[in-house]
């Protein structure tokens, strides 16, 4: 794995390898119907990967919602069993409900490691505001993201498309993806820097990968042992 | 070399209150004449690692170029949007907008000038538009003048809006602690560049702090107390580890490019503006045999191709420590 090791053992993520690494999630994502694509502008050597998809405001989420309070369970039951009885009113709640996720995996090459960039709007368009994308963010990390203002969720402008996009900022990867770095050099292991990354990130704002990304991995690992 | 977007002539026409005065209207005039001095003292600097060439004059040079970016001012006129609601009719409110901060930051008193005609409930979040574009404000002012209207008569025509809110295009500015959460962003990320982050990181967030009154009090002093440290480098290197600068142009939906550029090449040259744009935006040069297609500018000049872009990182970057860079059409005039 072509890591740029500084002097100071920093695990910078060089853009080449970024795309490598891209490249492979992708083809992984393929594979599994996991809805993930690879994106170019136009006229320049940049791109992002992309993923849309659908959640139901009040459920059907499952790392958002997981561990909520027996209170909100309650809710979501009573909201499927409404649903049961009556279709036509469970087809008008559901549409209000629907958010559409859309989740963008830029590279920065300032901090030399990927940023996650998302937005979320229902279905007719109207975009989540800052407040409400904070109601999505599960409360065991919400208390870390409120600590500092290099960790929390701001609006900022696409680097690439120029529009508002909610970010988490980049300044800190480093830190906690220099254990994961450590740790797969010490077991002589090859990893994703991009799946090992999202995996940590993702889940803050419901965006979860399916366990076989790693088996991929490890798949590649066991064939060069 | 004529500084662009402003005449003299021009700005006394502008009569109506408050009056604008020529010499408050202007950009960075003449500097370019400074800086073919301060140049040549530059490559002396640091290349053979003697520091015992350079006068003490080109520090009062260099510091005065810091001056006039930090005091550069446009002369805006704002407009309220005729589809706004009102309760009498609004009159234009004019401004020197400092080119170095932005547009949220300076506008308390334009959004209060117009709420005393309009209704309570129908001011909502304010935001600017030029010529059909809507002004994104945490762009810094002299940049979207440069970007949009360097070319065109002055006051720069501002139309003010409370309704409609372009949500697509445009970032919320809920309150003053987004514009500090961005700038301080920016001024991290410029940090990541040129010193890998350490000198930000070392800092006290009493010294964040004090960047951030700096620029919003506009305290000269104050602010570069502390951004000189942002300024320096190691003795044994020429410069920064990476230039942060970023290029905009009007016509891409790309809002801007940025990549790793190094101030000293490889050979122990210290990389120019020119070298930078054949790197980055090979497009914004003009070809041998060709015409002048476009401008490269910086404040409202355009910098010489030669300028070393060490030089123009340490003396024209904005409070947020980048250069911002505007590709424009070459003006047929």
């Amino acid at each position: 794995m072509s890591l740029n090791l500084d002097t100071e053992d920093d695990f910078y993520l060089e853009e080449n390898r970024f795309k490598q690494c891209c490249a492979e999630f992708i083809k992984h994502s393929q594979q599994i119907g996991d809805g993930w694509e690879w994106k170019s502008i136009k006229d320049f050597p940049d791109g992002y990967m992309s993923k849309t998809h659908f959640q139901m405001k009040n459920g059907n989420t499952p790392s958002i919602f997981k561990d909520s309070t027996k209170e909100n369970d309650e809710q979501t039951f009573t909201h499927v069993e409404e649903a049961l009885d009556d279709s036509q009113a469970s087809e008008i709640c559901a549409t209000s409900e629907v958010i559409r996720y859309e989740y963008h995996v830029l590279y920065s090459s300032s901090y030399q490691v990927p940023v996650l960039y998302f937005r979320a709007c229902f279905l007719d368009g109207r975009p989540l505001t800052l407040d409400e994308i904070w109601e999505g963010v599960h409360e065991c990390y919400r208390a870390r993201l409120l600590e500092g203002p290099w960790d929390t969720i701001t609006q900022q402008e696409h680097p690439l498309l120029g529009q508002p996009f909610f970010v988490l900022h980049p300044c800190r990867t480093n830190e906690f993806m220099a254990p994961v770095l450590a740790n797969s050099q010490r077991e002589n292991r090859n990893i994703n820097y991009v799946t090992s990354w999202l995996s940590i990130v993702g889940p803050v704002v419901g965006l979860n990968l399916p366990l076989s990304y790693a088996k991929l991995v490890s798949e590649q690992n066991s064939k060069t042992d | 070399m004529r500084a662009p977007g402003v005449r003299a002539e021009e700005v006394q026409v502008v009569t109506s209150f408050p009056p604008f005065l020529p010499w408050e209207a202007r950009p960075l005039v003449g500097v370019s004449d400074w800086r073919w001095g301060t140049w040549s003292r530059c490559v002396g600097r640091g290349r053979d690692g003697d520091e015992s060439g350079v006068p003490i004059g080109r520090m009062t040079d260099d510091k005065d170029v810091l001056r006039d970016v930090w005091f550069g001012r446009i002369p805006t006129c704002f407009t309220l949007y005729q589809d706004e609601i009102t309760e009498r009719e609004a009159e234009p409110y004019y401004l020197l907008l400092p080119r170095i901060s932005y547009l949220t930051l300076v506008t308390d008193k334009v959004k209060k000038h117009f709420q005393k005609v309009m209704r309570q409930e129908d001011v909502t979040e304010i935001w600017f538009e030029y010529e059909g574009t809507p002004l994104k404000w945490h762009f810094p002012i002299g940049l979207l003048f440069d970007l949009h209207a360097s070319n065109t008569a002055l006051p720069w025509n501002i139309t003010v809006h409370f309704k409609n809110f372009p949500e697509k295009d445009l970032l919320h500015c809920p309150s003053k602690d987004v514009i500090e959460a961005h700038f301080m962003a920016c001024v991290k990320e410029a940090d990541a560049l040129k010193h890998k982050s350490q000198v930000i990181n070392e800092m006290q967030k009493k010294d964040h702090k004090q960047l951030w009154m700096g620029l919003q009090n506009d305290k000269f002093d104050q602010f570069w107390a502390i951004n000189r440290k942002l300024m320096e480098y190691p003795p044994e290197d020429s410069g920064f580890r990476y230039i942060p600068f970023r290029i905009y142009q009007v016509t891409t939906e790309r809002p801007f490019i940025q990549k790793l550029f190094r101030p000293v090449a490889t050979n122990g040259q210290l990389n120019t503006l020119g070298d930078l744009l054949k790197e980055v935006y090979p497009a914004a040069i003009t070809p041998e045999d060709g015409e002048k297609k476009n401008q490269v500018m910086v404040h409202g000049i355009e910098p010489m191709l030669e300028t070393p872009v060490q030089w123009l990182s340490e003396h024209m970057s904005y409070p947020d420590n980048f250069l911002h860079i505007s590709i424009i059409p070459q003006p047929t005039d």
